[in-house]
Formats: C-alpha cells, structure tokens, sequence
C-alpha cells in the first residue's frame, strides 16, 4: 500500500516536471490560457464571492462569543481577518474550487482520453501535454489564484456586515485594531497559500484526467478520486505551507 | 513493411501480446481478426508508438519503433496514419479543422493546399459540403468518416484502420472497403485492417491474420481462410453464411 501510494506520488511528480517544463513555452498560446481562465472564473466567481462572503460571516459569528467573554469586543475585526486570510478563507475556498473546477476538469480530460482523442492529437504529431494539458493547468491557476484572493476579499466584507449587524460594533472600531494583528506577513502567509493551492488543484485534476484508461466508468472513477485526493492534498499542503511560514517567521 | 518480432505487451500481470511474430508486406492490404480482447487494439497501438513493447522488436519501414522516443515518433506517424476504433473527433473544432488537423501539424502547406485537402479526403468518404459542421451535429457513422477522412488527409504509406466499418451502414461499409483498396491500388498504400467483419475481409484482404490469446493463431489467403478446419475461423465463416 504504502509503496503504491509513493510510487504513484513519483508518478504525479514526473508529471508535473512535464508538465512546468512544457508550461515555460507557453507564451506563443497565452490567449488560449486567458480564455481558459476566463472560462473558469465565469464558472465558479459566484460560488466563490458567495462562499467566501459567509466564511468571513460565520467566523465573525464564533468570535464574537468568544471575545465577549474577555470583553475584548474592540479585537473582532483583527481575530476574524487575521484567521479568516491566514487560514480558513483559503481552505474552504480551495475546497469549493476542487469540487468545482476539478471535477469539470477531470471529467472533460478523461472523456478526451477514453475517446482516444488524446491518442489522436499524438498520431496527427503535436503533444497533448502542450495542447491539451497546459493551457488548462495554467488557466486553473490563474484563476483559482485570482478566485481565490476575490474570495478573501468578500470574507472581509462578510466579516464587516455581521460585526456592524449582528456584534453590535461599529465598523469604524471593526477596523480600527485589523492593522496591529493583521500584518503584511499575514497577507503574504494568505497570498502564498492560494497560490500553493491553485498549483495542487492544477495538477491533480489535470493528472487524474490524462491517466484515465477505460470507459465512462472509469471518467467517473476518475473524478471520485480527483476530487478526494485533491482535498487530501489540499489539508496536506496547507499544514506544510503553515509550518515552513511560520518557521519563516520565527527565524 | 512491418514486422512483430518476439514482441511481448503486457499491462500488469495480464500479458496482451506474447512474443508476437508479425509480417505485413509493403503495398498489401492485410485483415486482423480475433476475439473482442485479444489485444488487437494494442497491437495497431504499438506500431505508432502509442503504446511501447515490453519486449521484442518493432519495425516500420525500417523505423526501429520498440526503441525510438515520442519525439523521434513524429517521422512514423506522418508516414503511418491510423484510424481509431472509436471517432476520436475534436470535440471543440468543426470538421473542417479536425480534417486540417494532422495536416497542419505534421506538413508545411499552404492554406488553399490545406482546404483542398481536406476537401478531396472528405469526398473520399462521401462527406462533401459538411466543413462547416461541429462534430456533435454528425451521427456516429458520419463522424466515423470524418475519422477516416482526418487520416487518409495525410496521404501514408501505411495505414491502420482500428474497425473502419463496425456501426456503419452496407452502403458507407463498401464505400470504405472500396476505398482501401483504391488507396492500395493508386496510391501502393500498406493496410493493416483491424476487423470482426469476415465478409470485408474476404473481399478486400489480400492477407488475413487471426490473433488468438496474444499469438498468431493462423494466416493465410481469403481462399485458404475459407479451407480452414479451425473453430474460431469456421465461426467467422459462419457469421457470413459462406459455406
Ligand atoms: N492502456 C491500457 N492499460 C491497461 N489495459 C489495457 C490498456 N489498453 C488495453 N488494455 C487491455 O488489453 C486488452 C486488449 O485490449 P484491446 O483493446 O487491444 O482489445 P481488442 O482486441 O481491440 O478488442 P475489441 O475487438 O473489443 O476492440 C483488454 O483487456 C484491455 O482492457
Ligand atoms: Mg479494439
């Protein structure tokens, strides 16, 4: 078992090392890539504002009874900012954007694949990787990427109107303490992290799509397993990008 | 030419193709029948490098293919085209691009040489006048052709054609037979015909093969085929009514 799942993990390493080294020629398509993006903005900027908007809500929420009870009401907006851009925002939102994008993603390569249109795209003498592959795992990152920074952003503003409505705080003491807590570091920490995610949804998505073998069983085989080893990978990498942070920090 | 020799392919612990012997001759058209799962697929697949040996050698046209990388492949997919079982059509282009397709990509040629092109081999399919169609307005047996189409565009020496016939109509199915063996005739083109269809086989094959359990079960003449004693022939023979 264990020696599977490493061997599947050098696969899916060998597979990304492909995929960036074809990536770095990609300029001649980046119209192509931008409307890939688009593509996958327009599919999921709702979701995502929606999502994020009651993240920023329900964490405003738990903190308020919270500081309550240390009457320390006046710290709300920089506890709900401060773990809301750090930690949670970009882990709920990471998992929205799996299910959404990922399994778009998976289920549209494996067809591809199972319909030997991606043998195909070989024996007519291009690359699938180049044709196929990068242009969707840049456009999932340039768009995660900027879905999930907009995703944050509504957080804030979801953050703000349960502060102002339902804590009681006006929104000028909502913000007054946010830039003590909340550093340029926090913001750096909450940047880093979408863009780590965005690669881990890029590559596990596209690469569980391009190794599908089989029929429409396996398509839907496929995005079952996109979908949960991505989450998996997500809590993964998000442990790991918090602990070398804040080791970052700490030095 | 092509030639199997000792070629073993095996996914896991199934072994598909077990040390194969294989010759198809320059200019012949040559039938593949077998069972639904003997690897007939992953055979057509080999020889255009879609798939790699496990062991054994793989020559086409003196191309080392058991040996040669996917970049090196690019020279043997221009001169050996293969149909695919199934359309395999880009879903997100029109049928005039999906023609154009490997003619862009494996060719230099200029814009009206590409249109005539694709014109020409959509009128070897009976498919004039439909460019302009997305790949989802055609039936199965339409975008089948345009398969078709999309190979022969690129005029190979060798062709591999994976079932051109099977969910087709009689009068699309001996259009397509007729066409390989015109391709054959005018043009000196290598066939290699993957098919469960004994009747196109008789007519049009110089040459039938029968895989069997990864092996050569027999070959032989269309003549000789319908003298044989072995079971899996004879019931083939029977699926036509031949006597
Ligand atoms: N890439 C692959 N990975 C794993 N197994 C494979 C792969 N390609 C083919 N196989 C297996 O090899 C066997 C032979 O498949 P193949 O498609 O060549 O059969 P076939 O003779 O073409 O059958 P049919 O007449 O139904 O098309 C099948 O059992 C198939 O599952
Ligand atoms: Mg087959």
């Amino acid at each position: 078992m264990i020696v599977r799942s490493l061997n599947g993990l050098g696969d899916l390493l060998m597979y990304l090392g492909t995929v960036l080294r074809s990536a770095l020629g990609s300029w001649r398509r980046r119209e192509e890539i931008f409307d890939k993006s688009l593509l996958v903005i327009q599919q999921s900027l709702a979701t995502t504002v929606f999502a994020g908007f009651f993240v920023g809500a329900i964490m405003t929420l738990q903190f308020t009874l919270q500081v309550q009870m240390f009457s320390a009401l006046s710290y709300l907006g920089a506890l709900v900012t401060s773990a809301t851009v750090r930690e949670v925002g970009p882990l709920l939102i990471a998992f929205l954007l799996s299910g959404k994008i990922g399994a778009f993603t998976s289920a549209e390569l494996g067809t591809m694949k199972v319909s030997e249109q991606i043998d195909a795209i070989r024996c007519l003498g291009s690359d699938p990787i180049r044709e196929v592959i990068v242009p969707r795992f840049l456009g999932i990152i340039i768009a995660s990427f900027f879905l999930l920074s907009f995703g944050l952003l509504f957080s804030f503003f979801g953050g703000l109107l349960m502060a102002t409505t339902f804590s009681g705080l006006p929104w000028e003491q909502y913000l007054s303490q946010i830039p003590r807590v909340v550093s340029g570091f926090s913001i750096l920490s909450g940047v880093v992290k979408c863009f780590v995610f965005s690669l881990v949804i890029a590559t596990i998505c596209t690469y569980r799509g391009y190794t599908v073998f089989g029929g429409a069983k396996e398509v839907g085989d496929g995005v079952v397993q996109a979908a949960t080893q991505t989450m998996i990978a997500l809590v993964v990498a998000d442990w790991f990008t918090t602990f070398i942070l804040e080791g970052l920090i700490n030095v | 030419m092509i030639a199997f020799k000792k070629v073993t392919k095996s996914f896991g612990a199934r072994t598909i193709l077990n040390e194969l012997d294989l010759e198809i001759p320059q200019g012949k058209i040559v039938f593949i029948l077998g069972m639904s799962g003997t690897g007939k697929s992953v055979l057509l697949k080999n020889i255009v490098g879609l798939l790699k040996p496990d062991s054994g050698e793989l020559y086409v046209d003196r191309f080392p293919v058991h040996q040669m990388s996917e970049h090196e492949m690019m020279d043997v997919r221009k001169i050996c085209g293969m149909v695919f079982q199934q359309p395999a059509l880009f879903d997100n282009l029109n049928v005039f691009e999906n023609v154009a397709y490997g003619l862009r990509r494996h060719f230099e040629l200029s814009e009206e040489e590409v249109s005539r092109r694709v014109e020409e081999s959509l009128g070897h399919v009976g498919l004039k006048g439909i460019e302009a169609k997305q790949s989802h307005e055609l039936s199965y047996g339409m975008k089948k052709r345009v398969s078709l189409a999309r190979t022969i565009a690129l005029k190979p020496k060798i062709l591999l054609f994976d079932e051109p016939t099977t969910g087709l109509d009689p009068i699309s199915t001996s259009r397509v037979n007729q066409l390989i063996l015109d391709l054959s005739n005018q043009l000196g083109t290598t066939s290699l015909v993957v098919s469960h269809d004994m009747e196109s086989a008789l007519k049009v094959a110089d040459h039938i093969v029968v895989l069997d359990k990864g092996h050569l079960l027999t070959q032989g003449t269309p003549a000789e085929m319908q003298e044989s004693t072995i079971p899996l022939i004879q019931d083939f023979l029977a699926e036509v009514g031949a006597p």
